[in-house]
Parts: C-alpha cells; sequence; structure tokens
C-alpha cells in the first residue's frame, strides 16, 4: 500500500507543472491578442466620444486616442481596473497568487467575485452531468454486453448500425433536432423549448416542481447521454470479447461451468475494468459542461457562463472557468488512475 | 521466360490484400465511392447549381455567363449589373424568336438573396427551393451542397496538416528518445489538457477567423492523438534487426527514419484518418452554429442551425443541414469502420 501512497502522491505532484501550462497557454493568449477589454472599454468611450459630437474632447492635456482624447488619469486609472499597467509576467504571478489563495478575482460583468458567479452555474451543471453520467453507464454497459455474448449476430449487427449513427451525431446536434421536432415548433408540442426550469417553478406544488423539472430534463438528458454512447458501448463489448478469448475463460468451460456462470461471473468482472477506469475521464468531461448542448437548450449551466464570458470579454471569469474545469478534469483523470489501481490487481506500483 | 515466372509466383502483396479485404466490407466500400464521387462532382458545382445561364444564344451569338460577365444590355434588358437569367429563360420563349437560354440544372446561387418574393424569408421547402430558404431568402438546398464541398475540403486539409506534424513529431521522440522524449511528453501533456474548442473559440472571437486560420488552429491541437501512437511504434521498431542492420550500413537518421522505419509505422495510423475527418466536421459545424467558425457569406452547414435555432418554426434550417452533416458522416465512419478492419484485423476468437 505504500508504494501506492508514493505512486498517487507523485501523480498529484505531476499534476501541478500541467496545471500551470494550461493556465500560463491562455493567461498569455487572452492577454497579449488584440480586443482584449481594455481595448473595447477604450472603443465603447471612443464611440460615446464621437456621438456627443465631440464635446468630451474638451480635456486638453490627455493622450491622444484616435483623434479623441481621454485624459491622462483616466486612462491611468483604466489600466488599473483591468490590471494593465504592469508587466505580463508580473501580472500571471499576481493572478496565480490570488488563485492559490482561493481568489479568482472580480467579474467585469457581474460585479462580484468570479468564484460566486460561478458556483451559482454548479447545481445545474452537477444535475445534467451526474444524471447524464449514469443514464450512460446504464444503457451502454448492459447493450455491450449484449452486443459482445451475441457476438456476429443479427442483433449485433443492427444495433453496431445505432451505435454508428450516435457516433456520427454530435450530442447538440441530436438536441437540436429534438427540439425542433419535439420542442412545439412545427412538429409535436411535447417538451418544452429548452430552460432548466419553468419561469413559475417556485410557485408550483412539490409534484408539479417535480413533474416540471423531468419535461425539462428529458432532451438535454439524451443529448448529454448519445456524447459517451458509441464509444462507451463499443469499449464494454470489446472488453467483454477480448477476455471471452481468455485461457481463463477456457479453463472455466472445460471444468463444466454452465455458458451464463463463465461470462457473467468470471469473464464479465475483468472487462469491466476499462469500464471502471473511464468513470474519472467521463465525470471530468460531463461537470466542465458542455456549452453546445446548454445553448441549444438554453441553460445557464458552467460550460454557458465560460462560453458567454468569452463574447463579454469577461476575463477573471473566463479564467476562473478554464481554472475550475480544469481542477475538474485533472480530479478525473486521477480519478480514473485510482480506480484501476483498486481494480485491478495486477496494477502494481514501482 | 522470366515474365511468367514472375506472374506465376508472384504472391498477393500485402497492399493488396488489404484493398481486397476493405472492398468487401460492402458498407464502407461503397460510402468510399459515394462519398469520393459526391466530393469531385462538387468541385463543378457552380456548373450544376447557378443563377447564371450557361449558355445564352441572343441574335445568333453565343454567351456564356457562367464564366464570363455580361451587363444586362447585351440581352436588351434594363437595369444594372446582371440580367435575371431565369426571367430571361420565360421571355425568350414567350417572345420566340430564336434566342435561348440553358440555365443550370438548379438555377439558384448559394449567396443569392431571394427577398423579392412575396412572404419573407425563411421560406418553407416548395417545388423551386426544395429545401426552402434561408433567413436572407437564400436556397438552403443550394448552400448545403456547396457546404459539402467546403467541410470535406477543411476536413482533409485538416487531416493532412495534422498527420504530417503527428507523425514529425511522434517519429522523432520515438527515434531520438532520451531527454528530448521527456520533455516533449510534459509539453505535450499540457497541450492535451488544454479544452481545445474552447481555445478556438476564444481565438475566432478575437482574430476574424477564414478557412486557413481555422484549419490552423484546429490542426495545432489535431497531431496529439496520432504522436502517442507514432512514439511507440518508432521506439519498437527502433530496436528491431533491420534497423540495426541499417544504421551499420551508414544510413542516415533521416534515411533510417523516412525509409526504413516509417513505411513500416504509417498503415496502421491511416485507421486514424476517417475518425478525424468526423472530428473536424463536427467541430467545424460546431464552430459555425456558434457563430466562431468561417466567415459570412461562406456557405455553411452550421450557420444554418444557428439560424434555425433562433426560428424555431423554421425546421428545414435545423434538420436539413443536420441530416446533411449525419449523413455525411455516417458514411465516413463507414468508410474508417471498413479501413480498420481491413488494416488491422481484429479477430475475436470466441471460445465456445
Amino acid at each position: 500500500m505504500g508504494g501506492m501512497t508514493s505512486y498517487f502522491l507523485r501523480r498529484i505532484l505531476l499534476m501541478i507543472p500541467t496545471f500551470l501550462g494550461i493556465t500560463i497557454v491562455f493567461f498569455f493568449v487572452l492577454q497579449i491578442v488584440p480586443g482584449g477589454p481594455l481595448e473595447q472599454e477604450l472603443l465603447k468611450l471612443r464611440m460615446g466620444a464621437a456621438e456627443m459630437g465631440g464635446e468630451g474632447a474638451g480635456g486638453g492635456g490627455g493622450s491622444d486616442f484616435g483623434g479623441m482624447a481621454i485624459p491622462e488619469e483616466a486612462m491611468e486609472e483604466m489600466k488599473k481596473f483591468y490590471g494593465m499597467d504592469k508587466p505580463i509576467h508580473i501580472r500571471y504571478v499576481s493572478w496565480l497568487w490570488n488563485v492559490v489563495n482561493l481568489d479568482l478575482g472580480t467579474s467585469y460583468v457581474y460585479s462580484e467575485p468570479v468564484w460566486d458567479t460561478i458556483k451559482r452555474r454548479f447545481p445545474v451543471s452537477i444535475y445534467f452531468g451526474l444524471f447524464g453520467f449514469i443514464l450512460s453507464y446504464a444503457i451502454c454497459v448492459p447493450l455491450g454486453v449484449a452486443k459482445a455474448v451475441k457476438h456476429g449476430s443479427k442483433f449485433d449487427v443492427g444495433s453496431s448500425l445505432l451505435v454508428l449513427t450516435g457516433y456520427s451525431i454530435p450530442g447538440w446536434a441530436l438536441g437540436a433536432v429534438m427540439l425542433v421536432l419535439l420542442g412545439g415548433g412545427s412538429f409535436w408540442d411535447v417538451f418544452p423549448l429548452g430552460e432548466f426550469r419553468s419561469e413559475t417553478w417556485e410557485d408550483m406544488s412539490i409534484i408539479g416542481k417535480i413533474l416540471d423539472q423531468f419535461y425539462h430534463t428529458v432532451l438535454p438528458l439524451v443529448a448529454y447521454t448519445i456524447g459517451s454512447f458509441a464509444t462507451l458501448t463499443v469499449l464494454m463489448k470489446n472488453s467483454l470479447l477480448e477476455n471471452m478469448g481468455q485461457d481463463y475463460v477456457r479453463t472455466a468451460f472445460a471444468k463444466g461451468l454452465p455458458e451464463k456462470s463463465v461470462i457473467f461471473i468470471h469473464a464479465l468482472r475483468n472487462s469491466l475494468i476499462p469500464i471502471a477506469t473511464g468513470i474519472g475521464h467521463l465525470i471530468g468531461v460531463f461537470l466542465a459542461g458542455s456549452y453546445l448542448i446548454e445553448r441549444v437548450f438554453n441553460i445557464d449551466g458552467l460550460g454557458m457562463l465560460g462560453f458567454t464570458s468569452i463574447l463579454s470579454r469577461d476575463y477573471p471569469v473566463t479564467l476562473g472557468f478554464l481554472v475550475i474545469a480544469g481542477i475538474i478534469r485533472l480530479m478525473g483523470n486521477l480519478t480514473s488512475d485510482m480506480t484501476y489501481a483498486l481494480v485491478d490487481p495486477r496494477i502494481r506500483f514501482k | 521466360m522470366t515474365e511468367q515466372i514472375k506472374t506465376v509466383y508472384k504472391s498477393e502483396s500485402l497492399m493488396a490484400k488489404r484493398i481486397r479485404k476493405f472492398r468487401s466490407i460492402k458498407r464502407g466500400y461503397y460510402s468510399f465511392i459515394i462519398i469520393t464521387i459526391g466530393y469531385l462532382i462538387s468541385f463543378l458545382s457552380p456548373f450544376l447549381m447557378n443563377y447564371k445561364a450557361l449558355v445564352i444564344s441572343y441574335d445568333d451569338q453565343l454567351y456564356f455567363p457562367v464564366v464570363n460577365y455580361y451587363p444586362s444590355d447585351t440581352f436588351g434588358v434594363d437595369g444594372f449589373g446582371e440580367a435575371n437569367y431565369r426571367d430571361l429563360k420565360g421571355e425568350f420563349k414567350a417572345a420566340d424568336n430564336g434566342n435561348w437560354v440553358i440555365m443550370p440544372l438548379y438555377s439558384y446561387g448559394p449567396y443569392e438573396s431571394l427577398t423579392d418574393r412575396r412572404s419573407e424569408p425563411p421560406n418553407e421547402p416548395s417545388l423551386q427551393h426544395w429545401f426552402g430558404t434561408d433567413d436572407r431568402g437564400r436556397d438552403v438546398f443550394v448552400r448545403l451542397a456547396y457546404g459539402f464541398n467546403i467541410s470535406l475540403s477543411f476536413a482533409l486539409i485538416y487531416v493532412a496538416i495534422s498527420f504530417l506534424i503527428g507523425i514529425s513529431i511522434g517519429a522523432s521522440l520515438g527515434y531520438y528518445g532520451g531527454k528530448l522524449d521527456i520533455y516533449a511528453q510534459r509539453f505535450i501533456e499540457i497541450w492535451a489538457a488544454i479544452p481545445f474548442l474552447y481555445t478556438v473559440i476564444i481565438i475566432s472571437s478575437i482574430l476574424k477567423p477564414n478557412f486557413g486560420l481555422l484549419i490552423f488552429v484546429l490542426s495545432l491541437f489535431g497531431w496529439i492523438g496520432m504522436t502517442y501512437f507514432m512514439r511507440g511504434e518508432f521506439y519498437r521498431e527502433k530496436a528491431k534487426d533491420y534497423v540495426h542492420a541499417a544504421i551499420a550500413m551508414g544510413a542516415t537518421d533521416f534515411k533510417v527514419i523516412f525509409k526504413h522505419i516509417l513505411p513500416n509505422s504509417l498503415v496502421p495510423v491511416i485507421t486514424f484518418g476517417p475518425f478525424m475527418i468526423v472530428g473536424a466536421i463536427s467541430s467545424l459545424v460546431a464552430l459555425d452554429f456558434l457563430g466562431f467558425g468561417l466567415p459570412p457569406p461562406t456557405a455553411s452547414w452550421g450557420e444554418l442551425v444557428g439560424q434555425g435555432m433562433s426560428n424555431i418554426f423554421s425546421w428545414w434550417l435545423v434538420l436539413f443541414p443536420l441530416l446533411a452533416m449525419a449523413v455525411t458522416l455516417l458514411m465516413v465512419v463507414f468508410i474508417g469502420e471498413a479501413v480498420r478492419q481491413a488494416f488491422d484485423p481484429k479477430e475475436f476468437s470466441r471460445l465456445r
């Protein structure tokens, strides 16, 4: 067990440079490229000044900016507000220091700590992430097993077509199709047009609340699930098939065990190992949210926040989102490795 | 004599065997034929789907508006710019004085706004516009057809570039190993942990994206998966006797890498190709849908879906582009499945 502890300690330590690398890349990309928040603000000022017919230009003694004068002090103040008054590596270090001290900065748009902005979106993303995750395992594992057991049969070939189709349609695209067909546009009005809940949700009875939530959940959940449907099913199938060709299965058959117990007791247990190790990766992907699906269904989750923060140049939120999503993802990978070590006794740590 | 012996004793090469196997997998083989022919034909789109006439005979002289520009008064029509060749065809027919117009099979262009209709665009599918029109009155069917060419070209170039980068990096890491390998591995690990679609969105929200820039940015992330594979492959091959022999005979690193090892490791990598095409096309459609893809007025599938999501009653704007995407991707997946089976056969021996 000592070997395992030190192995994971090393893994966690190795995550630090990876995490630093990601934040450096994004920090520099966001700060170096033109069109950042400061430029946007200046542009707004310039347009405003132009609209006023140059009345504001009488300040005098200011720096010349696109024909309009912006007072020196105002410029300095603005630079300071956006943190642009220091060189970029200093800015990065101070940003990083704040992150380490659990301070992600203040959102330009919401004028509140970034953490609060992100925290508010967590329940929605966890809700869909968790249910999507459970649903995809609940469907894909039995389907993969059935396909492996009946390898080459009509059922296997037929469901392969379904799996390949699922692979060819991204979740958000299927979501869009379902929304058009079932959302009450031109065809059937079965499900609501997106959103997490109805606006009147707070005033509903308990049963009404549950039903309303359910109606709003079905379509996005299907879209979330389709994303991992194909890979997970094929992984399960191939894993079981591989195990059924192993010597220990031959032995089990040779000693006269019935087919059912050979497959479901001996082979299945081992073939679940790669499936179990995928859990961490998948949780990471689900939780970080799919902004495409959230956008199609107009759900105000974590992914949507990350997306809109780019549009509104709310860089503290963008960076905060990346930090949180990155941590979730790295934790997911770590969980995968740990699961692997726990379920597969062959894994030994040096 | 020697000719004869050759033909008698020549056994089927590995490649020939693979191609035979590929052709025997009907689903993938036919998809390959359909996609290839469709893609080649799509280069002729301007001659098949256009609002410009192919040939006009006017006062016993031939004109070719599809390749040349003629002001409208050339054909005795008042107005600025080009004549409306669809109307012209009807007029010539009605006048019946020996003039004629040959229109393309489908006589609407991809950028042509048909806003002079009586109803507001987007218009429902009809006999004139098989898949309806979009919110600027452009024919959806034509835009889908042009979009097919753009999407596939995009994906093919992207895959080619990613292959080039991935193979070179993977090969040099596996071949040289050592410190280079260790440091590069750390770097790749960081690179792989970056959420790439999000990065692309950031970059294209700031720089105005175009075809080349989008391919460049996507390729920056496309090579990673293949690099792991190539690295492992080169690492393994390097230890084999034929490589030692080549080095002993004085072959340069360049020669060993490209002439001796690469042909042996390249084949399994080819099976990555179709699935990378699927990834590239769906990424492009997603980016276009979000509004961070190819610049307007490029004919794009994702942009139509984006329009459809804001006009939920215009079902044809969502269903037809996504159907086009799904059918295309499904066929590419079929190809990929067949290529994988042909190049990397994995027979499962089922006991009992």
